[in-house]
């Protein structure tokens, strides 16, 4: 920012303001052609403009760290069950408390065991309504997966292994294609992917790769079978 | 996808959303998590803390979706909810470990002449700004926003962002001197 000396103000304080959006792209037309004509003729707002850029770019400088989202939606999911089981808490104790009133006012012994016979029924009724919802729940197909729940093993695993958390997606992938493995579910909360094999490739050998990879913090067979020795060179 | 129907896709999403579909969360949360990991790790160094504000925005994503009004952008809402879940996070944050102040650093200045160092000057310039003004300039630079667009995040008028942006502007000039003009004629146009 050019500055008027002793005044602390930018030479032509209307352009200096107008630059940073000029600088990112979403100035509008009118005041970027504005901003264009004033640059033509003011060397002291090029320069403002050439070191806005510089700070632009610096700041736009990729610093190469990809996030793997899945654990920490995994996490979201988790506190978005858990919200969902206290609101149903709520609503039982509420009307609980709902009904309580009720039975403490009732004055005659005779309408108080018919309330509690209705009240009876009722549970009966809700129980019932409960355990149809919970076996359709249960039926029907989850659409997604928490952190708290172990998973089945998926029958083709033959590989779980953990990468260092700095290890990007296509680094990744390139050690997976590299060892003939692909994904099979994972990164569980503690990282833990579940891989199988893709070809006919020994699954020792496609361990001892992963295991080479400083990114691999750690592999492990989870096939019953012997692993292979690998064929000396 | 194109910028438009990115925005319809984001509008149809936050639709399903509010109707209950956790599925829609997902696609959403999956969409916006690189974004806003970039931007927020600026800020925070440690990705829990990152993945902390990004989950406590999606939280209210998932409790307030049903009342959003769609007078702004989706994007605009998302980033509007992470901005002040971050702000007070920051701020809390800042309570409680010893902030970063003009006497972390030394006592000198640096004329920018483009390589990593000067990157970490800069962002040790970036960090010498007030919350708000730092957001500001982030929000622009970082993630490419409009003045309007940022008024709108951060629920501020248009005049308010100016005014950050002018004095954000103004600090890291001070901060960095090569900036403010008075050596520009010797660093060949300042870099």
């Amino acid at each position: 920012m050019k500055i008027v000396p002793g005044t602390g103000s930018p030479v032509h304080p209307d352009i200096s303001a107008l630059i940073p959006w000029y600088v990112n792209g979403s100035i509008g037309e009118r005041d970027r052609r504005r901003v264009d004509a004033h640059l033509a003729q003011c060397a002291h707002c090029r320069d403002e403009l050439t070191r806005e850029q510089w700070v632009y770019r610096s700041m736009n400088a990729d610093t190469a760290v990809e996030y793997m989202p899945a654990v920490s939606l995994n996490r979201l999911q988790a506190r978005l069950d858990a919200a969902d089981g206290s609101e149903s808490a709520d609503v039982g104790e509420a009307a609980e408390a709902a009904a309580k009133p009720r039975r403490r006012s009732m004055p005659w012994q005779g309408l108080m065991a018919a309330s509690v016979a209705v009240m009876a029924v009722a549970l009966s009724l809700l129980a019932a309504d409960r355990w149809l919802q919970y076996r359709a729940r249960a039926a029907a197909p989850p659409d997604y997966h928490t952190v708290t729940i172990s998973e089945t093993r998926a029958t083709d695993e033959a590989i779980r292994a953990v990468f260092s958390p700095t290890t990007t997606l296509s680094e990744l992938q390139s050690i997976l294609d590299e060892a003939q493995l692909r994904i099979v579910s994972g990164p569980t909360e503690a990282g833990v992917y579940s891989l199988a094999v893709k070809s006919r490739r020994p699954v020792g050998s496609s361990l001892a790769l992963l295991r080479s990879h400083a990114q691999v913090r750690f592999a492990e067979s989870t096939t019953s079978a012997p692993i292979e020795p690998l064929a000396t060179p | 996808m194109s910028k438009n129907s990115a925005k319809e896709h984001d509008t149809e999403l936050l639709a399903a959303v509010a109707a209950g579909s956790r599925r829609a969360l997902e696609e959403l949360y999956l969409g916006y998590h690189r974004r806003l990991a970039r931007f927020l790790s600026r800020f925070t160094p440690r990705y829990e803390n990152v993945e902390e504000i990004i989950n406590d925005t999606f939280m209210i994503v998932w409790q307030s979706a049903k009342d959003f009004r769609y007078a702004s952008q989706v994007s605009t809402w998302i980033i509007g909810i992470a901005y002040r879940t971050a702000l007070k996070s920051l701020r809390r944050q800042k309570n409680h470990s010893a902030a970063r102040s003009l006497d972390d650093l030394p006592e000198q200045t640096i004329d920018p002449t483009g390589d990593t160092e000067v990157q970490d000057w800069l962002m040790h310039g970036l960090n010498q700004l007030p919350m708000e003004q730092r957001l500001t300039l982030e929000l622009a630079y970082h993630m490419g926003h409009s003045l309007e667009e940022i008024a709108a995040i951060t629920e501020c008028p248009v005049g308010t962002v100016k005014a950050r942006m002018f004095h954000a502007r103004e600090k890291l000039r001070m901060y960095l001197p090569s900036l403010s003009g008075a050596g520009s004629e010797s660093t060949a146009g300042g870099g």
